[in-house]
């Protein structure tokens, strides 16, 4: 049974003039009108999502991915094509949507269940969850108006989760409060699954999508463009849409007395490719080209997740490796092996700068993406040395 | 989608946004629901001093309690209106729900707030009334199937000026320019015989006054309550009293038709 179908879904909107509020006079004299011009943030997708299934939506900003979850919720109507879905939605376009400033966190979360369509006699019940789980026991009775920021979000959460879905829509939300209660999300999240909910998630959080998710969407420019394994339809989106070439996330800097080439990503074959093997090999090949001599120059790089969390970084003049001068072209090999990096995707980052930091050379953040697959049944980010001593 | 079903389905909605309409309305202010009675009181005693100082004449101070309360609730749901969708953005854009709902909890608040407003009005009337040996009329059942008869004339207005707000912001500037000559053109503060008095040479401006759907209601509740005030209905006040499920329809259809709209434009 599928929980989620959608046939032809397309949504256009205009750009300027047309779908903003106009006024009597504009409609009246035709004026305005001329300049309407007509977007489709989707079109044509085509997906059915049996239930039980996580499904996160992967894509660059304003590539349609709100609007395909705002078609799924009803909250926007389809211009072409249609949306069925099957069972009770709950949504998480926003979180604590539908408060009231003026009114008590107590009355809100009535108010907030009753938009979620949950019978009042069913809230009572759950009420002292959803007031735990939110941990808010004590401002309860307090109008939200007072409420962190952080508070709101918490009682939209948990008000959302705990009324017992069978759909839930989530739209890069999970990335709210502290440590604690995003760790209570994902928690959270993970009981849906085992419950057998389904889930349609929007984030760009590409290592959460790999790690929860059963299938990836990548949208972009409104259309569905690919649909798989997460972490292979991940792989596709960093290579194609950020890193060299696709423009996104990346940062180039430097005065470019020394430039990168063409940097390549070896394996331990020789091979170029964009993916490697936990416990494997990496060699990263730097060709670059020295416009004048450089005494003492320094190569650094640095290593980032899909998430953007900083895992390690290093160069040449903190590991003391004298690097020679630098007079025209030239290569400089980087290895690691064996590579420790656990399943996932990860960024690279190379620079060169002078010996005193007062010059950086050249410098391309984010620049080249790659994806590590694990074939042990380890998990986590790292591989460590771990050594049992049994008796 | 059935509309009544629908409605049915999602009361407890209904009633929550109505609920949290009252609530917001009076928290926070000393006198709370108090207001609701003080404004009209304090417009009746207004009107009926500068009717007397302006015209030379009187209108009974009953007829004018009725009518202040009576045009409040119309003037409070249509301004309610223009704000019902807009003034949701938020829940419109974001949650999935009927969005009838919307005006109608609005219209639904302010009847409660009107019923509400009675407890007072009723024994104030009768206490004007004994003044003079009289008593309220034993038609005074009748008064409520009026209030019914504006509610749905509410409903209408506020789901249509509701949804023209959504497309077209003036809306709202017009709804504040047409209820102020609304108010002058429908007997609020004077009676039919103040009226008929001043209109005695133009037949059609009789007709006219007819024809507005507040002074069939007007005259409605005032011949309901008072023993001495009848309502009388030339040709021209059955159209007046039509013009309340034209209203309606017209409200109803104009919103639900628009609806599916409303999230883009916001």
């Amino acid at each position: 049974m599928n929980a989620i179908e959608a046939v032809g879904l397309g949504k256009r909107y205009y750009r300027r003039g047309g779908q903003r509020a106009t006024t009597l006079l504009e409609t009246l004299t035709g004026f305005g009108r001329a300049r309407r011009e007509e977007f489709w943030c989707l079109r044509e997708a085509n997906f059915a999502i049996p239930a039980g299934r996580t499904v996160g939506v992967i894509g660059p900003n304003g590539s349609g991915k709100s609007s395909l979850l705002g078609l799924a919720a009803g909250t926007i109507t389809p211009t072409e094509g249609h949306v069925r879905t099957q069972g009770r939605i709950s949504s998480l376009l926003e979180l604590g949507a539908g408060f009231h400033p003026e009114l008590s966190g107590r009355e809100n979360v009535y108010l907030n269940a009753a938009l979620l369509g949950i019978p009042r006699e069913d809230v009572k019940k759950k009420f002292d969850q959803i007031v735990d789980f939110a941990d808010l026991r004590e401002f309860i009775d307090m109008p939200v108006k007072h409420y962190s920021s952080g508070m709101y979000v918490r009682l939209g959460f948990s008000i959302a989760v705990e009324v017992d879905p069978d759909i839930l829509l989530i739209d890069e939300v999970l990335a709210v409060g502290d440590i604690a209660f995003q760790l209570k999300c994902l928690d959270r999240i993970r009981q849906f699954q085992r419950r057998g909910k389904t889930i349609l998630f929007v984030s760009h959080a590409l290592q959460t999508v790999e790690e929860f998710c059963h299938e990836a969407f990548l949208i972009h420019g409104g259309r569905l463009v690919e649909r798989g394994e997460p972490s292979e339809v991940i792989l596709k989106y960093i290579r194609r849409y950020m890193g060299e070439g696709g423009g996104l996330f990346t940062q180039e800097f430097g005065t470019r007395a020394v430039e990168f080439g063409n940097v390549r990503l070896l394996n331990a074959a020789g091979e170029e490719t964009g993916i490697f093997e936990t416990g494997g090999a990496l060699t990263i090949e730097i060709p670059y080209v020295a416009h004048r001599r450089i005494e003492k120059p320094v190569f650094g790089f640095s290593l980032k997740t899909g998430n953007g969390m900083y895992i390690y970084g290093s160069n040449t003049q903190i590991q003391q490796v004298a690097v020679p001068p630098l007079e025209g072209a030239g290569v400089v090999r980087l290895d690691f092996a064996p590579l420790r990096l656990m399943h996932g995707n990860y960024f690279l980052s190379l620079s060169i700068h002078s010996w005193d930091h007062a010059e950086q050379f050249h410098r391309r953040e984010d620049w080249w993406p790659f994806g590590v697959r694990n074939t042990g049944e380890d998990l986590g980010l790292f591989k460590l040395d771990a050594r049992w001593h049994c008796p | 989608m059935k509309l009544l079903p629908t409605i049915w389905n999602r009361r407890e909605l209904l009633w929550n946004l109505a609920v949290r309409e009252l609530k917001q309305r009076y928290r926070g202010s000393v006198l709370g629901f108090l207001w609701t009675l003080l404004t009209p009181l304090f417009m009746a005693v207004i009107y009926l001093f500068f009717l007397r100082l302006l015209a030379g004449r009187g209108v009974p101070m009953e007829e004018i309690i009725i009518g202040v309360f009576a045009w409040q609730f119309t003037v409070q749901c249509t301004q309610a209106g223009t704000t019902c969708v807009l003034g949701s953005a938020n829940l419109v854009k974001k949650v999935a729900f009927p969005l009838e709902i919307l005006p109608l909890s609005q219209v639904l608040a302010n009847t409660i707030s009107y019923l509400l407003s009675l407890v007072v009005q009723f024994p104030l009337l009768m206490f004007l009334l004994s003044r003079s040996n009289q008593h309220l009329a034993m038609t005074w059942p009748i008064f409520f199937l009026w209030v019914a008869w504006q509610t749905l004339f509410n409903l209408g207005l506020t789901s249509f000026v509701g949804a023209l707000n959504v497309f077209y912001r003036d809306t709202q500037h017009l709804v504040g320019l047409a209820l102020s000559a609304w108010f002058f053109l429908s007997p609020v503060m004077y009676n039919m015989e103040f009226a008929l008095n001043l209109a005695a040479q133009w037949p059609l401006a009789a007709d006219l006054l007819y024809a507005n759907p507040m002074t069939v209601i007007l005259n409605g509740y005032r011949a309901a309550l008072l023993p001495e005030s009848a309502a009388a209905y030339p040709p021209a006040a059955w159209i007046g009293l039509l013009l309340v499920p034209v209203m309606f329809i017209l409200g109803v259809v104009v919103y639900r038709r628009r609806q599916h709209l409303f999230a883009d434009m916001l």
